[in-house]
């Protein structure tokens, strides 16, 4: 039978506080020095914004919290979980927007999507087809479930991309750039999953170059330099 | 248990419904299956092959050769899937699922497998109705099981294809390992006829056992050793490999999380 590799720590992990944190946490892409020491630590209940100049290494930081690429160096840490060492467990408890708008197949409609995710992230049986009915309904997708993919607008896209990653009822929401293509509609029923990751005690980071103007935040940082301030420098 | 079976079926569905929705594919490969049946039948009665008793038992030959080389092609079709689903963005999303890559990857080969063993049915069908192709019908059961073994051996290898294209975002050749496997396993011809110096090439992979087993099985070709001897080796290629494989695909993932060439298309 086989077994996913063990990975040693690469630090002993801190005692940390809030529901999700990274210490020390270090990524160069060759000589590029991407994050140099970046700490970050979320409350539950909080939505958090983190931005920065394009290129800076926002996706990069992201990407790296959802266990998508591993770090140099440094601690990833949720509510216990390292992204490695508890890799299903960690990912049974994060959700995951990238930026843009792949991720879809094109010849599968919008409910085998979220059948698809539904089954991937595990979901028990009494819970997957309620989860399902449950994001359609909360992200507008009624009339377009049976719908396939390449006869959707862009921005019914990201509404469907926006249903997987909070299908499964994440504890850590990680945004990037979620507001691509939306329109008012559609930011209204994103803030409301927002409300409910907060509301139930889950934590949101949310990356993009600039803070929307439609959100309200509870903590904002810029990323500079490979580390997080509480205001830009440049 | 049953959560993971789940996860596994649904990437099934998933490649079952993305088939399905082109609707002409199916009709071409089946019409393609019988023109390359009708290519070889018309060559073997062209041809006296000194090797062959009769120009049916060629064909017979070649017929096996051709459903198990759908099988092979079926299981290295894996490297070309990911690469797709990773230029797609989509790989990433079994990647951050608890049911994993690796999992994921060994799923990916279900469909292309079950569709491989539907082709062959298909292929021995129309060979056996419009070409008057004699199949052993006292074995031509035992061929399915044998066939699922041969083709969990062959997935050993587009596991190792798969971890090459996301640590370096390429495989080249796979094209090449095709022609290489028809060459030494004795797809169209038998393995007695390879030079000597690259004859050892056809006993230490799996390849050559399961198109052996598979030939006598199904249309009663003899076999040099016993069947029970390439049985053991199918098997014993399958035990060793198949943990092998997935074992270099997950290093190959955390590699590819580390150089970000996993996320970078």
């Amino acid at each position: 039978m086989w077994r996913e590799p063990r990975v040693e720590p690469i630090d002993d992990a801190p005692l940390i506080p809030g529901l999700f944190a990274v210490h020390e946490l270090r990524k160069a892409w060759g000589d590029r020095t991407i994050l140099d020491g970046l700490e970050l630590v979320l409350d539950r209940g909080t939505l958090n914004w983190v931005g920065g100049e394009n290129g800076i290494g926002k996706t990069t930081l992201l990407r790296i919290c959802a266990g998508l690429i591993l770090a140099d160096s440094g601690v990833v840490d949720l509510d216990g979980l390292h992204p490695r060492r508890q890799r299903a467990s960690y990912q049974e408890r994060v959700g995951f927007l990238s930026a843009g708008d792949r991720g879809l197949y094109a010849r599968l409609t919008v409910r085998q999507h979220l059948e698809l995710w539904g089954r991937l992230s595990l979901l028990p049986r009494g819970r997957f087809r309620a989860a399902i009915e449950r994001m359609i309904a909360r992200l507008d997708l009624g009339e377009l479930a049976d719908r396939r993919m390449d006869r959707l607008s862009m921005g019914q896209r990201q509404r469907v991309r926006l249903a997987m990653a909070f299908l499964h009822e994440p504890d850590l929401v990680l945004l990037d750039e979620p507001l691509n293509s939306l329109d008012p509609h559609g930011v209204e029923l994103l803030s409301a999953c927002l409300a409910g990751v907060t509301g139930r005690g889950g934590a949101v980071l949310w990356v993009s170059p600039a803070p929307p103007s439609e959100i309200s935040f509870d903590t904002r940082q810029w990323l500079e330099d490979g580390r997080l301030t509480a205001r830009p420098r440049r | 248990m049953s959560g993971h079976l789940g996860a596994a079926l649904a990437i099934f569905r998933r490649d079952l419904r993305i088939f399905l929705s082109y609707r002409t594919m199916a009709y071409s490969q089946a019409f393609s299956a019988v023109t390359s049946l009708a290519v070889f039948y018309y060559v073997s009665r062209l041809l006296r092959v000194s090797t062959f008793s009769s120009s049916d038992k060629y064909f017979a030959f070649v017929v096996v050769g051709l459903v198990i080389l759908a099988v092979v092609q079926s299981t290295l079709v894996l490297s070309g899937s990911v690469r797709n689903e990773l230029v797609a963005g989509t790989f990433e999303r079994v990647l951050l699922s608890p049911f994993g890559a690796v999992r994921g990857a060994l799923s990916m080969m279900i469909f292309p497998a079950v569709h491989a063993i539907a082709m062959g049915a298909w292929t021995l069908t129309v060979a056996a109705v419009f070409f008057g192709l004699r199949l052993h019908w006292s074995t031509v059961a035992l061929a399915l099981p044998v066939g699922i073994v041969a083709a969990l051996s062959f997935s050993a290898i587009a596991l190792l294809i798969a971890a090459l294209v996301i640590v370096f975002k390429q495989a080249p050749g796979v094209g090449m390992i095709v022609v290489g496997i028809t060459f030494i396993s004795g797809l169209y011809f038998p393995t007695s006829l390879l030079p000597v110096w690259i004859r050892w090439a056809s006993a230490v992979q799996p390849f050559t056992p399961a198109v052996n087993l598979l030939r006598h099985l199904l249309v009663g070709l003899p076999m040099s050793a016993s069947p029970w001897l390439s049985l053991l080796k199918l098997l014993g290629f399958t035990v060793v490999l198949l943990p092998l494989g997935a074992w270099v695909l997950s290093w190959g993932v955390v590699a590819g999380q580390r150089r970000g060439t996993i996320i970078e298309y």
